[in-house]
């Protein structure tokens, strides 16, 4: 029997990850009040965990949480949440990837809010 | 969301109109910092219109602190030309300051006609609101830490060039300069685009499809799914016919099953969430919206370079 492929690991090959999740995650985070430099900052931070193994970007994102963003428990709980899901190899693009894309999609978010006026009726 | 605010800034926004307020409840929630807030508060204390104010929290946004503070005070350029008066009224008026010293806004005129005209003049001359603790006063505590400055002169000083933008190749586009009238082949996003994410080093073009000169709805869509596998989702824009936009979307991922290709449009304002097939699109069918006038995808907004 063939070997079988390697999958990420469950939170991360699920199709919501940058859908309906992401956008649960940005309304947590928007509630308490974590602002777009926080993450900008984040998503500058986490380009030197490309290529890196599980084992380091689990310390290094746990380390952020408790260090840099200590005073920003819900983005903190945020990165510990994911860290813990980290499996293997596969994963840590997938992720990187996830938490890059809150960045960019809040921005954009807030981008299209401050375009609102020019559209019919505010795009309402 | 309300923010705390002093009496003498909530008494010059109760003069504002329902719209210009909404405007400062978002500069506050979008500021990166209590020193921003704090600046944006001393504009509108000041008597600036709401399109000014707009136009400077814009621009204070994509700052670290230090550079807020360098761009808002005169402090550290003292003391070669500046005159008593323009150093007391800087020292009230962020927005004063940041333009004396080279600063450029293009305030959107759009929110000032918005506002009711305010009763009140600007003032010339005015002193730092005294109602806080200095322990709470962000931009003291931001002082605290400079040399302040220390002598006065008469001769008008020549504005400091402008920093260039961080992480831009060129200057940034000044916010609301290209606010274009909605009909037509104005930009919708585009500018809006580049300065939410200027710090994360994407830059935008927007394109209409389907339209002579423009990409064909496939093409615009094979470079949206091709800018979502390198993980940049793309912006939109949605309407009931060609030449009619209605309301912005952001589409947030792709997803291919055999031929089939299917994208998830997020559309902010009634926050709903689809997932729409590549072919309903390229045969202009009807998205798959509640809202049943938000029927065809009119434009897209490509990321065109990433410096991240």
């Amino acid at each position: 029997m063939a070997a079988s492929r390697p999958s990420p690991a469950a939170p991360f090959a699920n199709r919501e990850l940058n859908g309906e999740q992401l956008l649960d995650e940005l309304a947590e985070l928007r509630n308490a009040q974590v602002s777009q430099k926080q993450l900008d900052d984040l998503a500058r931070a986490l380009k030197d965990l490309e290529g890196r193994r599980v084992s380091e970007v689990t310390t290094r994102l746990k380390a952020l949480a408790s260090n840099r963003y200590a005073g920003q428990p819900a983005l903190g709980s945020l990165l510990v949440r994911w860290s813990t899901k980290l499996k293997s190899e596969l994963d840590v693009p997938l992720l990187l990837g996830h938490l890059e894309r809150l960045a960019l999609v809040s921005a954009m978010l807030s981008a299209t809010r401050r375009g609102a006026d020019r559209f019919p009726r505010g795009g309402r | 969301m309300a923010h705390d605010v002093s009496d003498e800034v909530q008494a010059v926004l109760d003069r504002w109109t329902a719209k210009g307020r909404r405007v400062f409840d978002e500069l506050m929630e979008d500021a990166g910092s209590e020193l921003q807030r704090e600046l944006v508060q001393r504009a509108v204390l000041a008597g600036h219109s709401p399109g000014e104010v707009h136009a400077f929290g814009d621009e204070l946004r994509a700052l670290s602190d230090d550079e807020c503070y360098l761009a808002c005070t005169l402090d550290d350029d003292a003391p070669e030309g500046y005159t008593v008066a323009q150093l007391l009224r800087a020292e009230a008026d962020p927005l004063f300051a940041f333009e004396l010293k080279g600063g450029t806004l293009s305030p959107n005129e759009a929110d000032d006609q918005l506002s009711a005209p305010l009763p009140v003049q600007r003032r010339e001359v005015v002193e730092a609101p005294v109602d806080r603790a200095l322990a709470a006063d962000p931009v003291r505590r931001a002082r605290e830490q400079r040399h302040g400055f220390h002598a006065e002169s008469s001769t008008p000083r020549q504005p400091v060039p402008a920093r260039p933008a961080l992480g831009a190749e060129g200057p940034p586009p000044p916010s609301g300069a290209l606010r274009t009238p909605l009909a037509g082949g104005g930009r919708l996003l585009e500018d809006l685009l580049a300065e939410a994410t200027r710090t994360l080093g994407v830059s935008w073009r927007e394109v209409e499809l389907d339209v002579p000169g423009g990409p064909t709805m496939e093409a615009g869509l094979q470079q949206v799914a091709q800018a979502l596998q390198r993980g940049i989702p793309v912006a939109g824009v949605i309407g009931n016919a060609q030449g009619k936009p209605l309301r912005p979307l952001v589409v947030l991922q792709v997803s291919t099953a055999g031929a089939n290709r299917a994208f998830q449009l997020y559309e902010p304002f009634s926050q709903a969430l689809v997932w729409a097939n590549e072919r309903d699109l390229v045969t202009k069918g009807e998205l798959p919206f509640d809202d049943k006038s938000l029927r065809r995808l009119l434009r897209v907004v490509l990321p065109t370079g990433r410096g991240l």
